[in-house]
């Protein structure tokens, strides 16, 4: 498997400089159903973008056609001006997008610096400059550090979310893509969390697009504000004036 | 008294071998989820390859590590080429695959061997260790074989345990989506797998085929025994596959042994069928589930 490490040029640029994230005229689905139809986004660099809508409205199939889980019919997604879609999500990660699935992201049969460790498969660097990054993770991330031996399986659900923006944020990217962060977290546990979101944005110019129910206290983090409804954007705006507009918000948002 | 430790040690032998077979069946389910019927025709197929080598070099070590080598290669052949297509299909059919492919595996040993019976040397003199004036009923090259596995598993143990590649391998299978979103490169990651089942299997059908004869169908009861063992362990267990294969081997050699003449011969299989049964009855999950249902 170290031939793997040979023919991959390595992280390259990845971390360093922020990079913007253009979707053009996405199209993709499941099947005969189609997911996203012509969806069109860009995420600013080291800006925060809100991806909000109903259940349904292909705001995770959004990131899955991003990331190259799923393979999006037509479109482009330009990263810094490099058309990654229809990259295999190997692929894609090493371009320096990574993506935090909603739900279950830990491996709970493995230790949390198993876990950790696993973030940093893209890029290939020498056993000490691993050990450093690792101790970077520990260091933005305390709980992690003292559980580093422990079973992911024993990890609170705010630990948890911890443990997967410290794996993603391992691999090196521009720009992260996180669908629901908050998901089944404690409203104080759910703060911190989009906490930790501004942070990586504002100080680590981090690239952010930020799938999430809760529209509310996306838009109260978010630069910029994407409202999608069946497969098309529907709105495309600034995220205080989306916050502020409580029609649109009634009409598409519930509150 | 020294025909119960000579049959539990021959027994733990055997096992051994079923527990390698059983590890290559484990490696295999645990990174695909599919059951490689075709593990045992691989190592038949190999094993030929070893006694070719064996003929033409006068060397057994030198058809030892040829076929340990055919059994990597074959494995990531097989993966690569029958296998990979089915993959994200309905499980069916990966089944019927592998089973295809041991129809096809032990057709071309036949076409390209014959389907005459042949001995296979071993390593060591197989003559009976004898501990003071007592008959172990073991041999060297018994001894061998023992060693040959638990060194195997000793190593695939601490590369699963302790390296990248290993963790590799680990996360793949337990979450492929994880593994290929975090840059692992998940089929990759499965060609190898099916690379050490092969070998794993290579080096089974190597250290059992002196005492079965090697012919086209030579390794379809010892991949039976391979599979209860894994069944037993629970097919996601790697230590359940060395447990399941000493219980195993211990239980078969106790049935051959305590039940005398050409019936206990006959027994063993029986026997083995009949446990595979019951565990499939009783505990589905193997043994060795129960505290490590996963969480999803």
């Amino acid at each position: 498997m170290s031939s793997e490490a040979l023919a991959d040029p390595g992280p390259a640029a990845a971390g360093d400089g922020a990079a913007s994230l253009a979707i053009e005229g996405l199209v993709a689905g499941y099947g005969e159903v189609v997911a996203l139809d012509g969806v069109s986004v860009t995420a600013g660099a080291g800006a925060i973008t809100a991806v909000l809508g109903a259940n349904g409205a292909g705001k995770t199939t959004l990131l899955r056609a991003v990331s190259g889980m799923i393979k999006p019919r037509r479109g482009r997604v330009l990263l810094g001006g490099t058309d990654v879609a229809g990259r295999s999500p190997e692929q894609v990660v090493r371009a320096g997008i990574a993506h935090v699935p909603e739900g279950q992201g830990v491996i709970p049969e493995l230790t949390v610096e198993e876990n950790l460790r696993i973030g940093m498969m893209s890029w290939r660097a020498r056993k000490a400059e691993r050990a450093a990054a690792l101790e970077e993770a520990y260091g933005r991330f305390p709980p992690l550090a003292v559980r580093r031996r422990k079973l992911a399986s024993t990890l609170s659900g705010g630990e948890r979310q911890m443990l997967v923006i410290a794996r993603a944020l391992l691999a090196r990217p521009k720009v992260l893509l996180l669908d629901e962060p908050s998901l089944g977290l404690a409203p104080r546990v759910m703060a911190q969390v989009m906490d930790l979101v501004v942070r990586l944005s504002r100080e680590h110019g981090l690239t952010i697009v930020l799938v999430e129910q809760n529209a509310r206290s996306a838009l109260s983090i978010a630069d910029h504000g994407v409202v999608l409804n069946l497969g098309r954007v529907v709105v495309s705006a600034d995220a205080a004036a989306l916050a502020a507009d409580v029609a649109l918000r009634h009409h598409y948002l519930g509150f | 008294m020294v025909e119960f430790l000579q049959l539990t040690l021959s027994g733990i032998v055997f096992g051994l071998v079923y527990a390698a077979i059983a590890l290559s069946l484990v490696l295999i389910w645990r990174g695909t989820r599919l059951l490689n019927f075709a593990q045992g025709g691989m190592a038949m197929f190999t094993t030929y390859v070893a006694i070719e080598v064996i003929y033409r070099t006068h060397s057994y070590w030198a058809g030892f590590a040829v076929a340990l080598a055919a059994g990597l290669v074959l494995g990531a052949a097989c993966e690569l080429t029958v296998v990979r297509p089915t993959l994200n299909k309905p499980p069916l059919n990966s089944v019927i695959v592998t089973i295809g492919l041991l129809t096809v595996l032990e057709g071309l040993a036949g076409i390209l061997y014959g389907g005459q019976y042949r001995s296979f040397p071993t390593a060591f003199s197989i003559t009976g260790l004898r501990v003071g004036g007592t008959a172990l009923g073991v041999s060297r090259s018994d001894v061998f074989v023992a060693a040959a596995v638990l060194v195997a598993t000793l190593v695939l143990a601490v590369t699963f345990r302790y390296t990248s590649a290993g963790l590799r391998m680990r996360a793949a299978a337990f979450n492929a989506t994880i593994a290929r979103l975090s840059g692992i490169r998940v089929a990759r990651v499965l060609t190898v797998g099916w690379a050490l089942a092969g070998l794993l299997g290579a080096l089974a059908g190597v250290l059992v085929t002196p005492s079965t004869f090697l012919y086209p169908n030579s390794m379809d009861i010892i991949f039976i025994y391979g599979f209860t063992a894994a069944v037993l362990g629970g097919l996601d267990s790697a230590v359940g596959a060395v447990v399941g294969g000493l219980v195993l081997g211990v239980a078969l050699s106790y049935a051959g042994g305590y039940v005398g003449g050409s019936v206990g011969a006959d027994l063993t299989s029986l026997v083995a069928l009949g446990i595979l049964v019951t565990v499939l009855m009783i505990r589905p999950d193997g043994l060795f589930a129960g505290s490590r249902m996963r969480r999803v």
